[in-house]
């Protein structure tokens, strides 16, 4: 897994080959032995537990590869080639199911098979700088470290390692090898009619993102103007929630408002209800037969039905509204709240003394002071708003559906629910799998920008 | 003389004069307001005043037998004498008497007759359809200007007297949000209690209330067990709260604290793993978990809302910034190895942020719906709530469910609001420091 980002990654694994070269100049037999087998050189200079483990490791792995390894590797590159058959069985006069191979499962197995090769690679070359070390030690004539001195140095210079064990453990097996299965099957043809085990799924390259993007079909032409809504939804639902919340933030911090943490209290009441409800709450309230449109026509108000979540274009503005209201008004209300109590006092009472009115204050102090604090806020809650979810599917599960659309999608889907519905609804993982890493793409390129603004990449050590 | 004029500037300190005086002009046009076309229907050529509404509706009163029509017709009278009788007496004061307690009884004039001139809106319609003085149904739809002037001016007399006290006005706006804010919660404790089942009713406030529904929740769990629900989450929770504040912390105070090789790396595959959607891969992890004989089950929860807490240090590590070198360098001259430095000097100073993760943590697989929905597939038994309640709510439950469901969703959220309102504190704390850094 080479990630770095802003070193080119082919000279950094340059670097590293040059260093193994190196290294092995440099060793004497041991540590060259060390190579191959993996330990020697611990163990041959008295490091007798740590040297057992890597061995101990490396014949694990050596039994893994030829019991297993070798089989999924194959399977990964094949993806399956006997499909699944029914046979008549003459001797119990019935059809009977012939099993063939399971593309998902070999997809999975492989992805698995080459996480343990990784990490076997990360083992060995963590024996191979061990090796050299204790041989440096050796020739310096300086202490080698027991069994019991490591130990203790994992509570302290090499603490990084103890405390990020279990957050990168757990990080690998419910993020990144479920991630890199999806990224492969967003090259694979694995849609609704290639289901294992019944069927079999292949490699297909980039076709996906072709068909996604490029092509005249459905499925091109529900991607364009979901997307498009999308980034619309996004713009909105962030700089109404972030004005909103300002505006209430402001009005509640106004001198001779009394009582502030209980307005805050009041305004926060539709968050500190679990999300899902509330929306679920909103979306029965603006129903056909709702209470809003019960009460407005028992009013007088309307003698039809508002079509809150019916018309395309009602519902787009309602889910922005109500969105903004109960949701992201509170939240941003919090937020500002706390950037507004950190603007420096005086700053507002030498603007008093100079004869400014409170609209100059805020147009000259408070609103640049908060923009320039919150432009990273802003721009990560504008991607959290492409990956909004929640307000989606609950309000208003994507619909109305439109039969321009592809199977299922709906005029105020985004790319998120419409994955989502691409998954569970119609099982055409690969759509799917394409549809995440174009919404990746799209974070990413916001994510760059918030780095080149954003003082706090750049100078990390700045408050310390 | 002298002593007269101090006693008058006495009892004025305090008060706005400026809007004070203003105040009986608005009383006027108020008063004029109640002889303006209140109502009008172009179709119908009919064009009706306030008063002339009042009188035709007294007039009226012997054919009217209903006794609910009586009882609308008498509220209605009443509060357009009081209306009257109120802003007369008010304005007159305001012109001879500015005193403080003059303010208090002009503020409640105002809000009187705004909230009277909304219960009018609310109650015209029924009183003067039954009443029959207006042929026409929906009679709000044909309001015309006379009524709105004195909506409008009863406003801006509120806003005017509460200046003239020098109270922010701000409280009105505030007050309306408010209502606005609240009216989903209220409405839904309001359902819980409803007797009548139905998700959906021809009218807003219930016939009858009841406790069935928590009793039914509470007790009976043979369609679906919600106790048994609520003692999932409750566990899955725990569990996922303690894993996932250790990870939080730890992850977070190494990348902050300690400069190893890699960290920049380990940084940079955070940032990249966070910006796929999370649940793009709900699938593949189903499919590990169920590899490891874990799915269907509260652990497979515990290890998916845990799991990939490191991606959560962000906000902890804002915090941890903040947190002086000075005081590791000092620890470290006195000999402190670093993982004393980790539980014996960050761990104690940094309340706010522990108690910001706790309580997050706590409180996301009360929300979650998508993973325990992949996850637990058809095993009621093993449901969250969120997951429960929300399958109260399909096709075929909803009819019988929906007020129950009302009832659930109270249920659960009165302690996670009150989780969320103790936390609210550390919450604007942790946010402003990692939005500053």
């Amino acid at each position: 897994m080479n990630k770095k980002k802003i070193e080119n990654p082919l000279k950094v694994l340059a670097s590293k080959f040059k260093w193994l070269g190196q290294t092995f100049r440099k060793g004497d037999i041991l540590t060259k032995l060390s190579f191959i087998i993996m330990g020697l050189s611990n163990i041959g200079r008295g490091q007798i537990a740590k040297g057992l483990m890597y061995m101990i490791l490396e014949l694990s792995f050596i039994v893994y590869t030829v019991s297993t390894g070798v089989n999924n590797l194959i399977g990964l590159t094949t993806l399956g080639t006997t499909q699944q058959e029914m046979v008549y069985s003459e001797e119990l006069g019935i059809f009977q199911v012939l099993r063939g191979d399971n593309s998902m499962i070999m997809l999975l197995a492989g992805v698995t098979t080459l996480f343990i090769i990784g990490f076997f690679i990360v083992v060995w070359i963590s024996n191979i700088k061990s090796a050299i070390k204790v041989q440096e030690l050796k020739e310096t004539g300086k202490e080698i470290p027991n069994f019991i001195t490591d130990i203790k140095s994992l509570f302290d210079s090499e603490i990084h390692k103890l405390l990020l064990a279990i957050p990168i453990t757990g990080l690998v097996l419910v993020n990144v090898i479920p991630l890199f299965y999806m990224i492969m099957m967003a090259f694979t043809n694995y849609d609704v009619n290639h289901q294992p085990p019944g069927n079999l799924f292949t490699w297909i390259g980039l076709q996906n993102f072709k068909l996604l993007l490029l092509s005249q079909d459905t499925i091109a032409g529900t991607f364009w103007p979901v997307f498009g809504w999308t980034i619309v939804w996004a713009f909105f639902a962030t700089f109404s929630c972030f004005f909103g919340g300002l505006f209430l933030a402001l009005l509640i911090n106004s001198k001779g408002i009394e009582f502030k943490g209980v307005w805050r209290t009041l305004f926060i009441m539709s968050i500190a209800v679990p999300g899902f409800v509330i929306l679920l709450i909103i979306r029965v309230m603006f129903a056909p037969h709702g209470p809003v449109n019960v009460l407005l026509k028992e009013l007088g108000f309307i003698t039809e039905s508002l079509p809150f979540f019916v018309n395309a274009t009602w519902a787009r503005v309602t889910v922005i509204v109500v969105n903004m209201i109960w949701i992201g008004i509170p939240y941003s209300m919090l937020i500002t709240t706390g950037i507004l109590s950190n603007i420096p006092a005086d700053l507002y009472e030498s603007a008093k003394i100079d004869g400014a009115g409170p609209m100059k204050i805020f147009a000259k102090i408070t609103m640049p002071y908060v923009l320039f604090i919150t432009t990273p806020y802003l721009i990560t809650n504008f991607i959290a708003n492409i990956n909004n979810f929640n307000a989606i599917y609950f309000l208003t599960g994507g619909g109305p559906n439109s039969l321009e659309y592809f199977k299922g999608a709906g005029k105020t889907d985004l790319l998120v629910t419409w994955l989502f519905k691409l998954t569970v609804d119609s099982k055409d993982y690969c759509y799917a799998a394409a549809i995440g890493i174009l919404i990746f793409i799209l974070s990413s390129i916001l994510s760059l920008f918030i780095y080149n603004r954003s003082g706090a990449a750049k100078n990390e050590e700045g408050f310390q | 003389m002298n002593t007269q004029t101090i006693g008058i500037n006495t009892q004025n300190i305090g008060l706005n004069m400026k809007s004070l005086k203003k105040i009986p002009f608005v009383g006027a046009v108020l008063m004029t307001a109640f002889f303006l076309p209140a109502v009008k229907i172009s179709s119908e050529g009919i064009s009706a005043s306030g008063i002339k509404i009042l009188l035709e509706a007294i007039l009226k009163w012997e054919t009217v037998n209903d006794g609910k029509t009586g009882i609308w017709l008498v509220a209605l009278i009443a509060i357009l004498g009081v209306s009257l009788i109120s802003i007369l007496t008010s304005s007159g004061l305001a012109f001879k008497l500015p005193t403080k307690k003059c303010t208090k009884y002009l503020i409640f004039t105002y809000v009187f007759n705004f909230v009277s001139a909304l219960l009018i809106l609310f109650t015209v319609t029924k009183a003067v359809n039954a009443s029959g003085v207006i042929p026409v149904k929906f009679l709000i739809k044909y309001l015309s200007f006379g009524y709105w002037i004195f909506l409008i001016g009863s406003l801006t007399g509120l806003i005017l007297s509460l200046r003239s006290a020098k109270i922010n006005t701000g409280y009105v706006a505030l007050i309306i949000m408010a209502l606005i804010w609240l009216f989903p919660v209220a409405w839904i404790v309001m359902i819980s209690f409803r007797a009548e089942t139905g998700s959906y009713t021809s009218y807003f406030w219930p016939k009858t209330f009841t406790l069935d529904n928590y009793k039914v929740l509470l007790t009976d769990g043979s369609r679906f067990p919600f106790m048994t629900w609520f003692g999932n989450t409750l566990v899955v929770s725990t569990f996922s709260c303690i894993v996932t504040t250790f990870i939080v912390l730890s992850t977070a105070f190494t990348l902050s604290r300690i400069r190893f090789a890699g960290r920049k790396l380990f940084v940079n595959i955070l940032l990249i793993i966070g910006m796929f959607p999370g649940f793009m891969s709900m699938i593949a992890v189903y499919y590990i978990l169920k590899g490891l004989n874990l799915a269907q089950s509260l652990t497979a929860l515990v290890v998916v809302y845990s799991g990939g807490a490191a991606l959560l240090y962000y906000i902890a590590k804002g915090f941890f910034d903040t947190i002086p070198k000075a005081i590791d360098e000092a620890a470290c001259i006195d000999g402190a190895t670093k993982w004393q430095m980790f539980t014996q000097i960050t761990i104690p100073i940094s309340k706010p942020i522990i108690i910001y993760t706790i309580l997050t943590s706590f409180m996301a697989p009360w929300a979650d719906f998508i993973f325990a929905r992949v996850i637990m597939g058809d095993n009621y038994k093993k449901y969250t709530v969120a997951l429960g309640l929300f399958t109260m709510l399909s096709r075929e439950n909803i009819d019988v469910w929906y007020t129950r469901f009302a009832a659930g969703s109270v249920l659960v959220s009165i302690p996670i609001a009150i989780l969320f309102i103790a936390m609210q504190k550390y919450y604007v704390e942790g946010l402003a420091g990692s939005v500053k850094g």
